[in-house]
């Protein structure tokens, strides 16, 4: 799906199929403290008008996994746990931001977490494990 | 349904159960079932069991926690496995087990407001 960018966001590089289908992405900032941002459309919303829980998490996965992307130089790394809060709908047409924040890297393992806001509100946290594959 | 489709399986005493068949869409470039993809079949199968369970017009999910324990692939069939942990008159307690048949490939625990 083709979407202009909201002012100062470029569009994120996405290579899964289904971030590709479900997206795009957009972003701003430097490598390692990039904002990412999602644009609500029809196409997320479920019955109600607001956006499906599978679909925050789907952006909550994509967004936190590009920085643990940063956090391992680009290493091919796997979620092996995420926790999630919904604490306000979001609508089509609300652009829904996060800047993960990096907690630890291990060897192996990244920590991060989110705080998903709408205009400012927060509506929705993830806090995530991250394997990095071929590391003991 | 943009994600989908899900299936709907008869129940299995206490257990209710869905089922989803990957396609191409649904795959990270690993050639695994995309994460975001199994929490969203574990959203939508667990608010399913919430408004059955519940007999409510629909339940909002208010936490939801994933482990991912094994790669999803093309050719597998993909259910989960919900029950009911606890049902108070305003909140219901979830677990499910996502399996590709013998295999376990996600466990799900979350709580969900009735609406």
């Amino acid at each position: 799906m083709t979407t202009s960018p909201p002012p100062g966001f470029t569009q994120t590089r996405l290579i899964d199929p289904f971030e590709l289908h479900v997206g795009p992405v957009f972003e701003r900032g430097e490598k390692g403290a990039r904002t990412f941002a999602l644009l609500i459309d029809e196409r997320h919303v479920n019955m109600r008008g607001v956006i499906h829980g599978g679909m925050l998490m789907t952006f909550a996965d994509a967004s936190l996994g590009q920085a643990a992307w940063d956090a391992c130089d680009h290493a091919n790394c796997v979620t092996l746990n995420m926790q999630t809060q919904f604490l306000a709908p979001a609508k089509a047409g609300d652009l829904v931001e996060v800047t993960p924040v990096l907690t630890r890297r291990t060897r192996s393992l990244i920590f991060l977490r989110g705080d998903f806001t709408v205009g400012g509100e927060a509506i929705f946290s993830a806090s995530s494990v991250w394997k990095i594959l071929g590391q003991d | 349904m943009y994600a989908g489709p899900f299936w709907r399986l008869p129940p299995d005493g206490p257990v209710y159960r869905y089922a989803l068949v990957p396609e191409e869409k649904h795959m990270n470039c690993n050639g695994s079932l995309h994460g975001g993809m199994l929490m969203t079949f574990a959203d939508i199968s667990m608010s399913q069991t919430s408004r059955a369970a519940s007999g409510a017009e629909s339940c909002s999910t208010v936490s939801l926690t994933c482990d991912f324990v094994g790669p999803g692939k093309m050719g597998d069939v993909i259910e989960s496995h919900v029950r009911v942990t606890r049902q108070t008159r305003t909140m219901i307690f979830l677990s499910a087990d996502i399996v590709a048949g013998d295999r376990v490939i996600g466990i799900a625990t979350g709580l969900w407001k009735i609406v």
